[in-house]
């Protein structure tokens, strides 16, 4: 299946005539220059200078999904994730742009009680997810994914309910892309992110280790979530929420643009408050929203 | 097929009006079934690593380049997980590349492989940062390649 076909170098050798017509040194020169691309292929530069690429050469960096996070999270030690947890119900608002935000930080929250191995509570955020979907009209791409997570959750099958959250983002994503709501579906990462930076900052601030700390250096990504909301449009971008959200990522910027072994425990306290506070924004809304 | 008996009817300049409409028509559609026909190839370059307990990332980036260009995609990866970078293109005699870079433009391959149309490059960060996955049409005989890249982690 996978590489049936014959790779480029080796049918250029069962073509050549070697053993006639052509004198020894002309093939040698014709192999060469027909294999150079392979050969360059097998020898990348060892360094190379990012100014070489202009900005329309450089695709925007992907948002990573949290159990990528959560994957090493899982070899730094056993956490009290259960301490984690948040209490309480989310109410579905009626600002979309909040709606967005709080299904990325419910799904968010999903990883956490899936640390925390809290069946019930993976059951109620995956029914919660499909609420907040429903009321950005992407349901129908959460309907299985929710099924799922229960089901799984009852087998305590872990690892497929964490699969089943990170699938639930990336539908409910391509959903809104497809709706043409690139905006809000933006804003499902950025609410997801948030929680998980909070949880996150949490974490490493009661077990604070190097390796810890290491996770946050994500500078480009900051830097992106700041761009998307620059280019917003303008109700979007002046609604109070997202305003406050912007503010809290100029703040964090400059702390996780440094290098993640220089990031200092008050400095990931600082995270921690930042994002605590724009996400309790989020679930219980501001004024305006 | 669906076509046919209509074309069978119609002279030569209306089958050519027909066709080249149709033509117009489905041109959109064409070139984006290249683009998912790369994706599907990418996924399939995917597949061995799945199986070796790799997460692989539905987001992927994708499009068309030209011979010899090569295009950087940024990436967040964090230390401790390794990743695995997959391209491909479904034109058939093509050959491209895929190579991973820090921030600082230095190669951070932990290995990579170049077959054909399938390229692939694994690496484990020593620090949690930006990177950038530079790709690259080696040869082709098309003058825009189609292209996918898709990453899984673990």
């Amino acid at each position: 299946m996978l590489h049936s076909e014959t790779p480029l170098g080796e049918g250029i050798f069962y073509r050549f005539p070697m053993n006639h017509i052509f004198p020894i040194s002309i093939s040698i020169a014709c192999l060469f220059l027909i294999l150079s691309p392979v050969m360059k292929a097998d020898n990348p530069p060892k360094k190379i200078s990012l100014s070489d690429f202009p900005a329309a050469a450089v695709e925007e960096v992907v948002v990573p999904v949290p159990s990528e996070i959560f994957a090493v999270l899982d070899k730094l030690g056993n956490p009290n994730w259960k301490g984690q947890l948040r209490d309480g119900k989310v109410r579905t608002p009626e600002d979309r742009s909040r709606t967005a935000l709080l299904l990325g930080n419910v799904i968010a929250e999903g990883f956490v009680a899936v640390e925390a191995e809290d069946a019930e509570r993976v059951k109620e955020l995956g029914r919660q997810v499909l609420t907040l979907a429903e009321a950005i009209n992407v349901r129908k791409s959460v309907i299985a994914r929710s099924k799922s997570i229960t089901d799984k959750a009852d087998q305590r099958d872990w690892k497929g309910v964490r699969a089943e959250f990170d699938g639930a983002l990336q539908d409910v994503r391509g959903a809104m892309q497809e709706l043409n709501d690139q905006d809000l579906s933006q804003l499902v990462s950025l609410g997801g992110w948030l929680r998980g930076t909070e949880v996150l900052t949490s974490i490493v601030t009661n077990g604070f280790s190097k390796d810890g700390t290491e996770l946050l250096h994500q500078p480009e990504l900051v830097n992106y979530f700041d761009r998307c909301i620059g280019s917003m449009g303008g109700r979007l971008r002046k609604n109070p929420l997202v305003t406050s959200i912007r503010d809290v990522l100029r703040k964090i910027g400059p702390i996780v643009n440094e290098g993640g072994d220089k990031i200092t425990l008050e400095q990931v306290k600082s995270i921690h408050d930042l994002t605590h506070g724009v996400n309790q924004q989020i679930v219980q809304g501001t004024p305006g929203n | 097929m669906k076509f046919l008996p209509f074309c069978r009817s119609s002279s030569l300049t209306q089958r050519f009006v027909i066709v080249a409409m149709a033509l117009v028509a489905w041109s959109p559609c064409i070139v984006y079934a290249t683009v998912d026909d790369a994706l599907s190839f990418a996924y399939e370059a995917a597949l061995p690593y799945y199986k070796q307990g790799y997460s692989i990332r539905k987001d992927a980036w994708g499009g068309d380049l030209g011979v010899r260009d090569k295009k950087a995609m940024s990436s967040q990866l964090f230390k401790g997980n390794n990743y695995w970078f997959l391209m491909a293109t479904d034109v058939k005699g093509a050959s491209l590349s895929v190579h991973i870079y820090d921030d600082s433009g230095n190669l951070v391959d932990a290995e990579s492989w170049q077959k054909g149309r399938f390229a692939g490059a694994r690496v484990s960060p020593k620090a949690t940062g930006t990177f950038f996955a530079i790709v690259q049409i080696l040869k082709s005989p098309e003058d825009r390649t189609p292209w996918a890249l898709v990453y899984g982690y673990k």
